[in-house]
C-alpha cells in the first residue's frame, strides 16, 4: 500500500467537504488524514487528503472523479516523494513536583519539539514533522505519561516550481490576494 | 455540445422588462425561466414552494406548469422532454417528501446524461436544521446524484445561480442539477433591479467541447490502419446532435457500427453499416464481433457492464480509440490507446477530413454471416406464432405500422429489451429509457414528458405490467393534459426479467415474482383514457390500428406469453462471446 496525498483546490462553499468526501465514501476508500484551509488566493480552499492505496490506476481515476465536482479547480496527487509534507501535534505531558524533570535537550534538539503552554503541572509540547517523526517523538515522550495527544491532517506542497496562480483557471485573476 | 455551442455564440444580457421593481424571488425565478427559454416545468406545489407557484399564477401564459401527480413523475417527465427535444427538463417540488420525491428521477438523469433542472422548495433560513416541518437536507441527500446543486437564501442570488444550473446542466456530459430555494428568499424583494446574464464558463468547470488535434489525429491514424474497425456508438453521439457528421464518418471509412442502449436511433437502422445493438440482451453479431475486431471506437459512450460483461475480456484483442466528453471517463473501463476528450460533434467534424476513404465490404459481411444464426433461433422463437401473444410480435408490429418513426419510451425490463431489438427506429431520439439506474416506472411519466418535449411526433410506450403501476397515478396528468400519448402494456403477470433470471440462475425459484394485476383498462378509463384488451394474436393488428388511431391518449393492453425468455443473453460478468441465444 502506498500512501497517497491529493490537493484539491476548490472553491470556496458551504457543503464542498461533503461532495469531495462522498467521492472516497462510495468507493470504500479510507482517508487517513484530511486538512482544509483557505488559499493566498481569497475564496479558493485547498483539501490535502492523505489515502493509502495499492493500485496507482486507481487513485489517478480518483483523481478525474473528484476534478467532475464542479466547484473544484484543481486536483493533484502526489506520492510523498513528490511532495514536502507535515503535520504539527500536540502533548500534553503532566509534570507534577515529583516526576521525572523533562530532558529539554533531547526534546529540543534530537526531536525538534517545544513548549508551547506551561501549565501549573503540566506542559503542552509541539511537535512538527512528518508522521513518522511525530511517532518517534510519542513513543519517546510516552514514559513520561501523555494527558492528550492530538495530530493534524498532513499539509503538503509540491516539489514543483510552480505557483498556485499558474495552474488555476485564469478567470481567477479578479479575485482578490492575500499576498 | 450543440446546446453549449448554440450558448456560446447567442451569449448577451437578457433584462426584465420590469427591471426597476424589486421582484421577489418568486418572481426572479420566474423571469430566469423565461430568459433560458423554458416553456414547460413538470411539479407539484406545497408549503414551501408556495411563494413561486404563487408567482407562476401570473406568468402561466408564457410558462406552462404541468401538475403531475407525484414528484418523481415531474423529474422522470422533465427526462423525457429534455431526451425528446434536447433542451433542459425543468421539474418543481415542496421542501420534504417533494424534494425526496423527486430524487429517483435526478439519479436517473445523472446516470443517462440528460440535462435537467430540479427546483425545490425548503423551509426558511431560520428553521434550517431546526428539523422545522417538511424541512430535509435535500442538498445533502442529492449531493452524489446531482452534477451540481446548490441552496439559495437570498432572492438576490437567484439570477446568478439559475443561470450557473442551466449553464452546467447543459454543458459537457449533460446531466441533472438542483436549487433548493428558502422560503424566505422566495418571498423577499431583491435589493436591486433584475437583470439575467447567460453564463458559458465557469471558474472551475469549463469542459472541452473541441478536442486536442493530436489526440484526434492518433485516433485518425489508428482507424486508417486498422484492417477490422468497429464503431460502439452511443448517447453522446445524440445529445450533441453528430448524427450528421457520424453518418458521414462511418460512410467514408466505411466501418460497420454497433449500438449501445440508449445509442439507439443515432443512426437509422436501414444504414447498410448498422449490425445491431450490443449488450446484454443485444444482438448476437455486434456481440460476438467485438472480440474480432484490431480497433474498437467507441463515440459517446461509457462501458457500462450491461455492454461490456467482463470488461478485462471485452475487446482485449483490439485497440481502442474513445471519443468522450468526460475526461474521467477515459481509462474508467476500458484503457484508450487513443482517447478524444471532447464533444462528439466536434470530434468527428475534425476526424472526418483526416479519415481515408476506404471499404470493409468482407469485414462487414462477416456480421452479416452471422445473422441467420440468431434469426433461426431468437427470431424463429419470438414469431414462432404459437401460445400466446409474444412481446416481439407487439413491437415489430408496431414499429412497421409506424414505419420505424415514432418515438419510443420503454420502462425496465424484458419489454425494453425487446422493443430495442425489434423496433425499426430511423428518426434519431427515438428510443427513450432507463439505461444506466434501470428504473421501474420510468416510462408513463417518460413517455408524457416526451410528448411534451415533441408534440408532433408519435409517442408509444412498451410498458411491463409491474412497471406501469409504479407510476400508475400519472395517467391522471396525461389525461388532464389533453396530450396522446399512447401506451402499450405488455402484460405477462409477472416481473418477467426478474423470473427470467430466477429461471435461468436461480433454479426456478421464482420469489415473488408473480402479480395480480388490477383491471387496467377499467383504470384507466377512471383517469379518461380509452383502451382494450387485447388477448388474442388475430386481433393485435386490429388492436394496434385502434390505438394508433386514437386522436388522444390511448391504452392497449397485450396479454403476452407469460413464461417468455428474452434472448440473446450474456450472463453478468461473463464475456461478450458467451452470449447465449437461448
Amino acid at each position: 500500500m502506498k500512501q497517497y496525498t491529493i490537493c484539491v483546490f476548490t472553491e470556496n462553499s458551504i457543503g464542498l467537504l461533503n461532495k469531495i468526501t462522498i467521492i472516497f465514501t462510495r468507493r470504500r476508500l479510507n482517508i487517513e488524514s484530511l486538512t482544509v484551509s483557505e488559499t493566498e488566493r481569497k475564496g479558493v480552499s485547498r483539501f490535502t487528503i492523505v489515502i493509502k492505496h495499492e493500485q496507482r490506476e486507481a487513485v489517478e481515476k480518483l483523481v478525474r472523479q473528484i476534478r467532475k465536482v464542479v466547484e473544484v479547480l484543481a486536483v493533484f496527487g502526489y506520492l510523498n516523494e513528490d511532495v514536502v509534507y507535515n503535520e504539527i501535534a500536540l502533548f500534553k505531558i503532566p509534570t507534577p513536583l515529583d516526576s521525572r524533570p523533562l530532558d529539554m535537550e533531547i526534546i529540543n534538539r534530537e526531536h525538534k519539539a517545544y513548549i508551547v503552554f506551561w501549565g501549573l503541572d503540566y506542559v503542552v509540547l509541539q511537535k512538527t514533522g512528518t508522521e513518522e517523526e511525530i511517532f518517534d517523538f510519542f513513543r519517546y515522550i510516552k514514559p513520561y505519561g501523555i494527558l492528550e495527544f492530538v495530530r493534524s491532517g498532513r499539509v503538503a506542497v509540491a516539489k514543483t516550481p510552480k505557483g498556485l496562480v499558474e495552474y488555476l483557471p485564469e478567470e481567477l485573476e479578479e479575485w482578490e490576494y492575500y499576498l | 455540445m450543440a446546446a453549449t455551442v448554440d450558448l456560446l455564440e447567442k451569449e448577451g444580457v437578457v433584462t426584465a422588462e420590469n427591471n426597476q421593481k424589486r421582484l421577489s424571488g418568486g418572481q426572479a425565478l420566474m423571469e430566469c425561466l423565461l430568459a433560458e427559454g423554458v416553456d414547460t416545468i413538470f411539479g407539484y406545489p406545497g408549503g414551501a414552494i408556495m411563494p413561486v407557484y404563487d408567482a407562476l399564477y401570473d406568468y402561466m401564459d408564457r410558462i406552462n406548469h404541468i401538475l403531475v401527480r407525484h414528484e418523481q413523475g415531474a423529474s422522470h417527465a422533465a427526462e423525457g422532454y429534455a431526451r425528446s427535444s434536447g433542451r433542459v427538463g425543468v421539474c418543481m417540488a415542496t421542501s420534504g417528501p417533494g424534494a425526496t420525491n423527486l430524487v429517483t428521477g435526478i439519479a436517473d438523469a445523472i446516470i443517462d446524461c440528460t440535462p435537467m433542472v430540479a427546483i425545490t422548495g425548503q423551509v426558511a433560513s431560520n428553521l434550517l436544521g431546526t428539523d422545522a416541518f417538511q424541512e430535509t437536507d435535500v442538498i445533502g441527500i442529492t449531493a452524489p446524484v446531482c452534477k451540481w446543486n446548490y441552496q439559495v437564501t437570498s432572492p438576490d442570488e437567484i439570477p446568478e445561480i439559475m443561470a450557473k444550473a442551466f449553464f452546467i446542466a447543459r454543458a459537457g456530459k449533460p446531466g441533472p442539477v438542483l436549487i433548493d430555494i428558502t422560503k424566505d428568499a422566495q418571498v423577499a424583494s431583491m435589493s436591486k433591479g433584475f437583470s439575467y446574464k447567460k453564463i458559458d464558463r465557469l471558474p472551475g468547470y469549463h469542459p472541452r467541447v473541441v478536442p486536442k488535434l493530436d489526440q484526434v489525429e492518433k485516433a485518425a491514424e489508428m482507424i486508417n490502419a486498422a484492417k477490422r474497425p468497429y464503431i460502439l456508438v452511443g448517447h453522446g453521439v445524440l445529445i450533441s446532435e453528430a448524427m450528421e457528421e457520424f453518418r458521414a464518418f462511418v460512410e467514408k471509412a466505411d466501418i460497420p457500427v454497433a449500438s449501445t442502449l440508449l445509442g439507439l436511433s443515432a443512426l437509422s437502422i436501414e444504414h447498410p453499416n448498422y449490425m445491431g445493438w450490443l449488450g446484454m440482451h443485444g444482438m448476437y453479431a455486434p456481440n460476438v464481433m467485438t472480440d474480432q475486431c484490431d480497433v474498437l471506437i467507441a463515440i459517446g459512450m461509457r462501458f457500462d457492464d450491461r455492454v461490456t460483461g467482463n470488461a478485462e475480456l471485452f475487446a482485449k484483442q483490439a485497440k481502442i480509440v474513445h471519443i468522450e466528453v468526460d475526461p474521467a471517463e477515459i481509462d474508467k473501463i476500458k484503457k484508450a490507446d487513443a482517447p478524444v476528450v471532447g464533444d462528439a460533434k466536434e470530434a468527428l467534424k475534425l476526424l472526418l477530413p483526416l479519415i481515408q476513404e476506404k471499404s470493409h465490404a468482407d469485414w462487414k459481411q462477416s456480421f452479416r454471416d452471422l445473422e441467420p444464426e440468431e434469426r433461426a433461433t431468437v427470431n424463429a422463437r419470438d414469431f414462432a406464432k404459437e401460445g400466446k401473444i409474444k412481446m416481439a410480435e407487439v413491437v415489430r408490429m408496431v414499429s412497421d405500422k409506424t414505419n420505424g418513426e415514432a418515438c419510443v419510451v420503454v420502462d425496465v425490463g424484458q419489454h425494453q429489451m425487446v422493443g430495442a431489438r425489434y423496433y425499426d427506429f430511423k428518426r434519431p431520439h427515438s428510443y427513450i429509457a432507463s439505461g444506466g439506474l434501470g428504473t421501474m416506472g420510468f416510462a408513463i411519466p417518460a413517455a408524457f414528458g416526451a410528448k411534451m418535449g415533441a408534440p408532433d411526433r408519435e409517442v408509444i410506450a412498451f410498458i411491463g405490467d409491474g412497471c406501469f403501476q409504479m407510476t400508475i397515478q400519472e395517467l391522471g396528468t396525461i389525461a388532464q393534459s389533453g396530450k396522446a400519448v399512447k401506451m402499450i402494456i405488455l402484460n405477462n403477470s409477472y416481473l418477467g426479467m426478474v423470473r427470467q433470471w430466477q429461471q435461468l440462475f436461480f433454479d426456478r425459484r421464482y420469489s415473488f415474482v408473480d402479480l395480480q394485476n388490477p383491471d387496467f383498462i377499467t383504470i384507466a378509463k377512471g383517469f379518461g383514457i380509452p383502451g382494450h384488451t387485447c388477448e388474442n394474436r388475430e386481433s393485435l393488428s386490429e388492436s394496434i390500428d385502434k390505438l394508433l388511431a386514437s386522436e388522444g391518449s390511448y391504452l392497449l393492453e397485450v396479454i403476452v406469453e407469460k413464461e417468455d425468455n428474452v434472448f440473446p443473453m450474456i450472463p453478468a460478468g461473463t464475456s461478450v462471446s458467451e452470449i447465449r441465444l437461448k
